[in-house]
């Protein structure tokens, strides 16, 4: 794998031996199987409005035109018109569009890696409902398939591959856990043959925020839940579901599920990660043909529940604070209310961001951005139109319920000199829980 | 009544004193819309005109064209204008004189070579040697040839000579076509009309005998002085147009409210004429103020236009079942479209199967 | 036969036959496409699936309040000339008279004076559309041929429409075929290029409201 630079001075990353051509054809392969009818209808759609521009963090915070999320799906679109439109033979007979090229593909990777998170603004934009983040999404599939990915994001792949995960081998997930307990003073439940709940993880948990670990097993202990953290399938931000390789996110998603349901769990909570939400509580469905037999909810609708079951009860913090809606969580998942009902119940005033719930400002780091360093100058952009608005909404706290979303705006915190400490919402709970 | 005589001659024999001929000359001059000096031009010229001879033949008409210059309600004026020509030949007003008839035609055109006009009603028909409308034994095509060869003018007077008229409609059976089809480069002036209005047939004549030349002609042929406007424009009830006040039908209350008339057929909009301000029967009314509206019958192919009752915006076509037909083949190539679209995502680029090389 | 006849009987039947196979063609051949069925389960009280659309299909009519104010622009002209558009055509006498042909059915007319008047209007929002897609960076990188030709084909008809009414540049009915075969080429246009948004909005916004409040989420 290079880092490379086209013709026009794109910076691109490529991967694999593949000849340029076999590269495009694969991906023009993976484009045109990716259309069903719901993608071909949106992509009849675009009226060249603009409108989606003016919610893309990456075009607001730089005013470089080519951020403009439509535009990120060119190659895309050009595929769908050439090869799956009702007018396809008459395209392709008159040469109606430029035929997709891999130089083209070299200059659209950054456009669909570095500048977008897959956030979903646009699609709220958008007035012909287009959901262009789900397009870009399907996208990277080819993109994927053409080793014209961020180089960061193809390496995860590969870890997740040979270790079950892109931070932690397999191997090692029992030992963290037992440190995490230690560290913390909470008994864990490691490889527990059956249980009722079974807790997932993402790299942040595995890495910097470990403490999370512990803050759950806190909170399930309390209630005398039966539970177990499982080395079989523990992995649940799927790396799959980001960089485009979807045959990586079935295998993902089917482990972790597959394990769950063999636990005979009835209820598998997901940590506290944007995209986890996504892949198993939305798209994991479409391998198993059928309902799961299984619950699968996020880290924050579990604390919801327990929090209204009225099983744990909380000190009153008695402050001000801000919550970050992870993008995936809030605006493409559909879970607002419930960080903010366990907000209440910490006894914290919330001061919403201007721009908060589904129409949140995305931290700027989801999708892979935020693993992606070639990406970091368009981060901070996006950065800081959050920490505008937080200065706007003036609170003393600032909360999240995403590790990367966490971990994202810390970083971008550290690159402006902000003094602001971004906190989680599973710790806040574990913290103040009265035991 | 000697050729020679002029017509202020004439007209003093009659007992027509000169005041009376000037403001007849002032008329005629503002109904062709000739600036008010020439009025003075006019008076002098009909006053020294000759005796005009006028050669008037009638074909495929149904004599409307005839009646109506006959009816012209003007004052005895008009009747001298009209006597003052020399009604050399008219097949119709003839047709008991057989042979005889025929003879004077050939005499008039004679005598008057280079000076006499003939005037046509009535289309002419071309299908199988024009055998469909024959006059003393030869066809109408060959007898407006023949007569044509030394006139002056011709004035084809009514919409079936100007523009070929009801024997023209689909499916027209017997190949009619206008009169200018067949005029060559023979000096032209078309007074359509359906019939057309008297005082525009007689407003003409007085131009020509006046001046010796035709007057403004539009790009069909037709005096600009009677069909520079179109009905729509100088009708009475255009407030009610503009303020979208119809009559529905014929006897609603729009109607018998005095409503525009656009949505029961009026062609008032498409029509050029001068029915909407010199009316008919000596200014007493027209089509529309009658309550009927305008057929367009001054203009080019009125009787194939779609319908008399069916609004100007319909489509002259038969769109149901072209539609239909439209629709479902439509929906055919859209399905044929999506089974490609399926076959062609499964087949586009696919690696080969292993196996193969 | 003269211009006008050909418009309203050949190029008009010529132009609506293209007009309803092209859209035909174009919806089924997307429509008949396969569809990933969802089978998450749905958030409980997501509402069933024809709701949801239809609250996305109204929903989408205004912008988020917080797009409005970068968006005011491309939302107030984009509504001024298809209002505009629409009184135009449905709201004027003779428009009505052609659809009842059609359609058989009918409805009051508003005063051509005020027809006239809003076709102005319409006329200067349109213009103002174009200028703003000419000189905006953003819309200057995603435009296409396609949005030229339907912005061309949607204004001919607007501007020789207030032509023939006020009967400026040639004989009226000139002028009216003129008119009608502008019509003629916007309806043979239309199924190719981007004016099938008045179809496709309905499923475009529809879909993406019945994937959103599936998860319970906002559109």
């Amino acid at each position: 794998m290079t880092a490379k630079t086209t013709a026009s001075g794109v910076a691109y990353d490529v991967q694999g031996t593949q000849g340029d051509l076999a590269r495009r054809d694969a991906a023009m392969q993976a484009f045109v199987q990716d259309f069903a009818k719901t993608a071909a209808i949106h992509m009849e759609s675009c009226l060249r409005c603009g409108m989606c521009a003016t919610a893309c963090q990456f075009y607001v915070g730089t005013g470089d035109p080519k951020y403009t999320p439509i535009n990120k799906l060119k190659p895309f679109e050009q595929a769908y018109h050439r090869h799956v439109g009702p007018f396809a033979p008459l395209y392709r007979l008159f040469g109606i569009g430029s035929n997709v090229n891999v130089e083209m593909l070299q200059e659209w990777e950054a456009l669909l890696f570095d500048a977008c998170s897959l956030c979903g603004r646009c699609t709220l934009a958008c007035p012909m409902g287009i959901d262009i983040s789900e397009l870009i999404k399907e996208a990277r599939h080819g993109m994927y398939k053409a080793g014209l990915v961020p180089d960061r994001l193809e390496l995860m792949d590969r870890t997740a591959k040979a270790w079950g995960s892109p931070a932690t081998p397999s191997d090692d997930f029992a030992d963290i856990i037992k440190d995490a307990g230690e560290e913390n003073g909470v008994p864990m439940n490691i490889d527990l043959p059956k249980a009722d709940y079974v807790i997932t993880t993402a790299p942040a948990e595995l890495t910097e925020h470990t403490k999370a670990l512990a803050d759950i097993a806190k909170i399930l202990n309390k209630i005398g839940a039966s539970w177990t953290y499982s080395s079989e399938g523990f992995e649940a931000s799927n790396i799959g579901y980001i960089n485009g390789d979807l045959e990586l996110q079935e295998k993902m998603t089917r482990k972790m599920i597959d394990n769950a349901i063999a636990i005979g769990a009835h209820t598998l909570i997901l940590p506290e990660c944007g995209h986890a939400y996504g892949a198993a509580r939305w798209e994991a469905a479409r391998w198993y043909g059928g309902k799961i037999p299984l619950k699968i909810i996020h880290m924050t609708e579990f604390l919801d529940e327990v929090v209204a079951s009225g099983k744990i009860t909380l000190k009153q913090i008695g402050e001000t604070t801000s919550f970050h809606d992870p993008c995936q969580l809030a605006r493409r998942g559909g879970v607002v209310e419930a960080p903010r009902a366990v907000l209440k119940a910490l006894g914290l005033e919330i001061k919403e961001l201007e721009d908060h719930g589904a129409l949140a400002w995305c931290c700027g780091g989801g999708g892979g951005v935020v693993s992606n360093t070639r990406a970091d100058p368009l981060r901070y952009k996006a950065f800081e139109l959050k920490k505008k608005q937080f200065e706007g909404a003036n609170a003393q706290r600032f909360v999240t319920a995403c590790g990367q979303c966490r971990i994202t705006l810390t970083l971008g915190a550290k690159h402006f000199k902000w003094d602001k400490k971004v906190e989680s919402l599973l710790e806040l709970v574990a913290d103040n829980m009265i035991v | 009544m000697s050729n020679d005589q002029t017509l202020a001659a004439m007209l003093r024999q009659r007992g027509v004193s000169r005041r009376a001929f000037l403001k007849y000359s002032s008329y005629v001059a503002s109904l062709m819309a000739l600036p008010p000096s020439s009025a003075g031009a006019l008076a002098e010229g009909l006053a020294n005109a000759r005796r005009q001879s006028v050669i008037w033949l009638s074909f495929q008409e149904c004599t409307g064209c005839t009646e109506s210059i006959t009816r012209s309600h003007s004052p005895t004026l008009e009747n001298l204008m009209f006597d003052f020509i020399s009604l050399d030949y008219h097949h119709t007003l003839m047709a008991v004189s057989g042979e005889a008839a025929e003879k004077a035609r050939q005499q008039a055109m004679e005598a008057n070579k280079g000076k006499y006009i003939v005037v046509v009603d009535g289309s002419i028909p071309t299908k199988d040697g024009g055998v469909y409308s024959c006059i003393a034994g030869i066809s109408n095509q060959q007898m407006l040839e023949e007569t044509l060869r030394d006139a002056f003018a011709v004035v084809a007077v009514g919409s079936c000579a100007a523009f070929g008229g009801i024997p023209k409609a689909n499916p027209n059976p017997t190949g009619a076509v206008a009169i200018k089809e067949l005029v060559g480069d023979k000096p032209l002036i078309n007074i359509s009309g359906c019939p057309p209005i008297p005082e525009a047939m007689t407003g003409v004549l007085s131009y020509v005998l006046s001046f010796g030349k035709l007057p403004e002609l539009d790009h069909l042929g037709r005096p600009k002085a009677f069909f520079g406007e179109t009905i729509h424009d100088r009708c009475y009830r255009r407030p009610y147009y503009e303020r979208g006040l119809f009559a529905e039908g014929f006897d609603d209350e729009g109607a018998r409210q005095g409503y525009c008339l656009y949505k029961v057929g009026c062609k008032g909009p498409v029509t050029y004429n001068a029915c909407a301000t010199l009316k008919w029967n000596g200014g007493t009314s027209f089509p529309i103020q009658s309550g009927h509206g305008c057929l367009g019958c001054s203009e080019p192919d009125f009787w194939d236009q779609g319908g008399f009752y069916r609004p100007l915006p319909t489509p002259l076509g038969a769109m149901g079942p072209m539609l239909a037909g439209a629709a479902v083949a439509g929906a055919a190539l859209g399905f044929g479209a999506s089974l490609s679209a399926r076959q062609h995502q499964k087949t586009f680029l696919a690696p080969p199967k292993s196996g193969e090389e | 036969m003269d211009l006008l006849t050909f418009a309203r009987g050949p190029a008009l039947e010529i132009a609506m036959a293209i007009f309803v196979i092209g859209v035909l063609w174009r919806m089924v051949g997307v429509l008949s496409l396969p569809a990933w069925r969802d089978d998450s389960p749905p958030r409980k009280g997501a509402p069933p699936a024809w709701l949801a659309a239809l609250q996305a299909i109204f929903g989408k009519m205004a912008p988020h309040r917080t797009f409005l104010k970068a968006g005011m622009f491309t939302t107030i002209n984009g509504y001024v000339f298809h209002i505009g558009l629409a009184i135009c055509v449905f709201a004027f006498a003779p428009h009505i008279l052609f659809l009842k042909s059609l359609f058989g059915l009918s409805w009051p007319a508003l005063p051509s004076g005020m027809i006239f008047a809003v076709g102005a209007v319409t006329a200067g929002s349109l213009i103002a559309a174009l200028i703003y897609r000419l000189t905006s960076p953003v819309l200057k990188l995603i435009s296409r041929g396609n949005d030229y030709i339907s912005w061309g084909l949607t204004f001919l008809p607007v501007v020789t429409g207030l032509a023939a009414a006020s009967h400026i540049g040639a004989r009226y009915e000139t002028l009216l075929a003129i008119h009608i075969l502008s019509i003629c080429v916007f309806l043979a246009w239309f199924p190719f290029g981007k004016l099938m948004h008045a179809f496709l909005f309905v499923f475009s916004r529809g879909a993406t409201g019945i994937r959103f409040r599936h998860r319970g989420a906002q559109i």
